[in-house]
């Protein structure tokens, strides 16, 4: 029995250790795989462009036999609370994918390196110098932009058509919006759109139709609760009238296209950026289009490119160079630019965007002549919004859940967010 | 067992007649063997406490160093905050409907299969299986699916989506954890078969029916189980997280009727960046806890009945 016991007390001990073995090479992004240079790439997008993605990365490890890359890939609001956890942990992938609205917070602290220290295999001089600045905090580069976006009307081309309601037109005013989504209710007898009312984008797209903006650029609050009452009961009146999409539709927003009214049959367009509206693609094969967003009374437009991703390097990664060049890479090399096309927007190195524009297809050349529609007649793009606006994306959209399920009055809902935002942006 | 080493004279002589060793050396002896929880507890428990209890008092956001701010964290939770209160309030309502609805079922599951004759073995596990998979995430979607709309319980009823009614989504999470009445019926189950049948014969006998005898003899004398598992399920169920996390797609949606406590806690911490106001929220959750255990304790003397009690 003794000899039993100490056998079978060895047998579990060398199993504990295992498991603490195994645990700690899953956490490390470290160098394993057979001598190999290994590291994390992550994004957040949609499965077109995971694939696309997967097949740039191939090629790169291709290229670069010493280097494998580990990917891995999620829908928007998921991959924002997991790189926040990772970045505070110190586990950062190497290579990461940055929203605008990340890189101020997250290059302060400290969690991206300064990509000028790479320069020598990171090649920046194609890409337009303005654009590149939006990569940079107090003057040194932590990320770059990968492409530029901007917001559209999206719609199911063949739905839209047979309601008979006109097309969406350039300069189109919201209210001119609004009563296209009260014709396409009675036409379809369904909602137009998406409820805008939960997506802080739309407000602040109609926010700067009225000359406004989110953020002062001392980093405060741009608007008063007034201006988000009247924003929040035009969408509210567009609810209750069926015009836009109802509560329980508008709550299962997640920021995948497949969870929108219109991904899910339930409404004929949807508000959204350019490029990641591919993914209604694979969802409504008669074809989709895209259309401004509509604009202030007085033509003003709200929208406007937006550097639309970043590419960031983690400050902690122990292949800065390897990280570097899979950078450069994605930027830079001719054959990556042809797989990726336009999933994240028209390529920033200039030369290559020339290059590639007459080989763009399909969607990509959709996204690409939306653009062109649109070029010299924005205004420029607001600074990089303050930190506190990543957690002030989600409170909006709470804030607006009370509204359009009923249980708050939108003044009452609006004051509320301004109150929470204030001391958010005070913190 | 025929391979054990045959042991030497000299051990076996050690171990027939034990020679007590110094007081010290047994007690190294069980540090070495404690080592494990010892160091488990106050590296990943005792540890992160008492930083989280320093960060409480400070308005550290994950990425900049901490800065002492005294009670403020503390003052906006209870002045300040009304989505504070209104996860106070939805945790609240959810223990009350989760615990009871936990505990009876799983009462009546252990009551039916202590009666029954064959393939208890198979029932006990059967019942207890949804226990096993109760951490998980998966079943957690699946569950999320089960009560959307166009889901199976939409599909069946008609009811449309639970989980994106506000009225009806907290009860979607509160089913999942009622579902997951395993434990408390093992345990049941246990103190059923510890009832002396002497009770129910002598109960017969005086005329005694099934509800009666349930009343007089099962329940009294399953109190302490009642009363062990009831203190259990509160604690857990006022820690409640990934039920609501998963069935409300982690935005503890629609209209934050599935906002609990650890969810807004996490929403703080994680994706607001605010881990000195979330470690002030985790205080104040033990805090409550600790009351809540201790009112329950306090409230057992009158109701809790221990059959050592009898002999005095």
């Amino acid at each position: 029995m003794p000899g039993h016991r100490t056998k079978g007390f060895c047998a579990s001990a060398v199993a504990l250790a295992l498991c603490v073995l195994a645990a700690g090479c899953g956490g490390s992004g470290e160098s394993v795989g057979g001598g190999k240079v290994v590291l994390r790439y992550t994004w957040w997008g949609n499965p077109d462009r995971a694939e696309r993605t997967e097949q740039a990365v191939a090629l790169f490890e291709k290229q670069h036999p010493n280097i494998s890359v580990r990917t891995s890939f999620s829908g928007y609001d998921a991959y924002k609370q997991k790189l926040a956890v990772q970045a505070t942990g110190g586990d950062a992938p190497d290579v990461m994918q940055l929203d605008y609205r990340q890189i101020d917070q997250y290059a302060s602290g400290g969690v991206l390196l300064d990509l000028a220290k790479q320069k020598t295999v990171l090649r920046t001089s194609e890409i337009d110098s303005g654009l590149l600045a939006t990569g940079r905090v107090d003057g040194t580069q932590y990320a770059i932009p990968q492409g530029r976006g901007t917001e559209t009307v999206v719609y199911d081309v063949k739905t839209w058509k047979d309601s008979g309601v006109p097309l969406p037109k350039q300069g189109w005013t919201w209210d001119d919006w609004a009563d296209t989504m009260r014709a396409l209710k009675k036409k379809t007898g369904q909602p137009g759109a998406t409820d805008p009312g939960q997506n802080e984008d739309a407000f602040e797209v109609w926010l700067r139709g009225q000359g406004k903006a989110l953020y002062t650029k001392s980093g405060e609050l741009g608007f008063t609760a007034d201006d988000l009452t009247k924003w929040w009961t035009f969408t509210d009146q567009l609810r209750r009238e069926k015009a836009v999409s109802p509560a329980e539709q508008t709550t299962q927003l997640d920021g995948s296209v497949e969870n929108t009214p219109l991904g899910r049959g339930k409404a004929t367009a949807d508000n959204n950026w350019d490029a990641p509206s591919s993914g209604y693609l694979a969802i409504i094969p008669t074809g989709i289009a895209l259309s401004p967003m509509p604009s202030g009374s007085d033509g003003t437009p709200g929208q406007y490119f937006k550097p639309s991703m970043f590419l960031g390097v983690s400050a902690h990664t122990g292949h800065a160079k390897e990280a570097a060049q899979l950078v450069d890479f994605l930027l830079n090399d001719e054959a990556a630019a042809k797989i990726l096309g336009a999933t994240r927007g028209i390529p920033v190195n200039e030369s290559l965007r020339e290059q590639t524009a007459p080989l763009l297809k399909d969607f990509d050349k959709t996204v690409a002549d939306y653009q062109a529609s649109l070029e010299g007649k924005l205004k420029d793009p607001p600074q990089a919004p303050p930190s506190g606006d990543n957690a002030l994306q989600t409170t909006f959209q709470r804030d607006y859940d009370q509204v359009s399920y009923g249980r708050m009055s939108p003044r009452a809902a609006a004051e509320n967010y301004v109150t929470e935002a204030k001391a958010e942006l005070r913190s | 067992m025929t391979t054990t080493a045959i042991p030497t004279g000299e051990k076996r002589a050690t171990a027939t007649t034990p020679k007590r060793r110094p007081r010290r050396q047994r007690e190294g002896a069980a540090w070495v063997f404690l080592s494990p929880w010892v160091l488990g507890a106050s590296v990943l428990t005792l540890l992160p406490m008492a930083v989280s209890l320093y960060l409480s008092f400070t308005d550290y956001n994950l990425f900049d160093p901490p800065h002492w701010v005294g009670l403020r964290n503390y003052t906006q939770m209870f002045t300040e905050d009304p989505r504070y209160w209104r996860s106070v309030w939805t945790t609240l309502t959810y223990v009350v409907i989760a615990v009871p609805l936990q505990l009876a079922l799983a009462l009546v599951v252990a009551l039916a299969l202590k009666s029954m004759k064959r393939g208890k073995g198979f029932y006990r596990s059967a019942f207890y299986a949804p226990s096993l998979l109760g951490a998980s995430m998966s079943i957690a979607l699946v569950w999320r699916a089960v009560f959307n709309d166009g889901g199976t319980v939409d599909n069946l009823f008609g009811t449309g989506g639970w989980v994106n009614k506000p009225g009806w989504a907290l009860l979607a999470v509160a089913l999942l954890t009622v579902w997951q009445f395993g434990a408390p019926m093992v345990i049941f189950l246990a103190g059923l078969q510890q009832i002396p049948a002497e009770l129910y014969e002598a109960a017969a006998v005086d005329g005694a029916g099934r509800w009666r005898q349930f009343v007089s003899v099962t329940v009294p004398m399953l109190s302490p189980v009642l009363f062990f598992n009831l203190v259990l399920q509160t604690i857990q169920a006022f820690q409640v997280f990934t039920p609501a996390f998963a069935v409300s797609a982690g935005k503890g949606g629609p209209a934050d009727s599935t906002l609990v406590y650890t969810m807004y806690l996490y929403d703080r911490g994680f994706v607001a960046s605010h881990m000195g106001y979330a470690s002030a929220m985790a205080w104040v959750l033990l805090l409550v806890i600790g009351v809540v255990t201790a009112v329950l304790f306090r409230t057992s003397r009158s109701w809790v009945f221990y059959a050592s009690e009898g002999e005095r």
